[in-house]
């Protein structure tokens, strides 16, 4: 079947089964930055911006986002620069792995939470999981970014 | 996932027609569990354009359609005030926000999870599910049926409540199945008591609700006996995650402070 969605601001249509996953879509079609982990919806690695807001492009169908426009960090370039910064910063990454999820995670904090508590950020990036490191150089990482974004 | 076949109906009465056509014929809720669950369909029936992603002020209750989002539920004013929050507090715990972004409330009720944080909380409320094409019965009901139905879940209804609620999902970490939850409300001077995860889905502790709601003002002893009533009525069992002991050492303790936690607000 035929889906024509809006990815990264530009229009594309792709031949996919009926029962294939967005994050598949987007890789075989050489948007590496979706990675792929658990394949089962329970690490946020795979996450994308639907609309605007993050969701699990593992466990959304690809043929679900007709018509709608899809995200990645290859649309947000600067965006996730700054947020690279920081994170290199605070020394909170290692593999580097989970970086894209959590930065197109952290974006959509950042547009949809106002001054944002300790906990609400904690609440907001729960399901993007780290490995490597151990979460508190993340966290202070995305304080400072949030905060010097105001 | 192998499936022959996508279709978006406009009309539930084609969804409907669809799924008796064959039972391989599968209804997509957020489609999050659908993948482990169901490896093979024949037609995926996705209720997305039906328009039952909307929630609805009905006056003394909340009217939440079958395909609204948690994350879209838990930020709702309408479910924010019902008995403190109990709600949004409670879906607001299931796994992250990509999550919540896509999983449905009817998926969740739809499929029965016994470690659901949905239905612990719901069950602690007065909610009504309504199905097509002819069907009302109680959340109680609904969890109690153990056959198969084509019948497809349009709304959940929820009595609108002002009083006070309690929810605890006990887990190992943020991204783990309850190990025990446990929804507590006080609504009109009556208290409900629901328990989950046991492992098996929620249900109400009837016994431990009358100790409570017979006494005219329950007091500490009250609370602990009817925490352990909570514990001999149901069945609590081992899993990879927990014990049975622990479990019920969980429930009793909980429950016992939930009913504290609501009585003094």
């Amino acid at each position: 079947m035929k889906v024509q969605f809006v990815l990264n601001n530009r229009h594309v249509a792709f031949e996919v089964d009926p029962g294939e996953y967005l994050a598949d879509t987007l890789r075989a079609n050489h948007v590496t930055s979706v990675k792929k982990a658990c394949d089962e919806s329970a690490c946020g690695a795979c996450t994308v911006l639907l609309d605007g807001r993050p969701v699990l492009s593992c466990s959304l169908l690809t043929a679900r986002v007709e018509g709608r426009s899809v995200t990645t960090v290859e649309a947000i370039q600067d965006e996730v620069d700054k947020i690279s910064d920081y994170f290199g910063e605070e020394g909170a990454d290692q593999c580097g792995f989970c970086n894209t999820g959590l930065a197109l995670t952290i974006y959509a904090l950042k547009r949809e939470l106002v001054n944002p508590t300790d906990e609400d950020i904690k609440k907001f990036v729960v399901g993007n999981l780290c490995r490597c490191s151990g979460y508190q150089a993340q966290f202070k990482a995305i304080k400072h970014y949030l905060e010097d974004s105001r | 996932m192998e499936v022959n076949r996508y279709y978006r109906p406009s009309t539930l009465e084609e969804a409907h027609q669809t799924l008796l056509q064959d039972p391989k014929n599968v209804l997509l809720g957020g489609g999050l569990w659908i993948k482990k669950s169901t490896p093979s369909a024949n037609v995926l029936v996705d209720l997305t354009a039906i328009g039952l992603n909307q929630i609805r002020d009905l006056g003394d209750r909340i009217e939440v359609g079958a395909m609204v989002t948690q994350r879209d539920f838990e930020l709702n004013p309408l479910v924010r005030d019902i008995d403190g929050g109990i709600l949004s507090g409670a879906v607001g715990q299931i796994m992250g926000v990509a999550f919540r972004q896509l999983a449905t409330i009817g998926g969740s009720i739809a499929g029965r999870f016994p470690f659901s944080d949905v239905l612990t909380p719901l069950s602690a409320l007065d909610v009504t599910l309504i199905f097509y094409p002819h069907k009302e019965i109680s959340l109680a009901e609904h969890l109690n049926f153990k056959g198969r139905s084509s019948d497809i879940l349009t709304h959940v209804i929820i009595k609108k409540a002002h009083g006070r609620g309690y929810f605890k999902k006990v887990k190992t970490t943020a991204m783990e199945f309850a190990i025990l939850n446990i929804a507590i409300t006080l609504d009109e001077g009556r208290y409900r008591i629901a328990i989950g995860s046991r492992p098996s889905a929620a249900s109400l502790a009837v016994g431990a609700m009358e100790i409570v709601n017979e006494a005219k003002k329950p007091s500490i002893s009250d609370f602990e006996r009817a925490s352990e009533k909570a514990v001999e009525e149901f069945l609590y069992a081992t899993t990879t995650f927990a014990g049975a002991d622990y479990r019920k050492a969980l429930a009793k303790a909980y429950v016992r402070r939930g009913l504290e936690e609501v009585s003094k607000r």
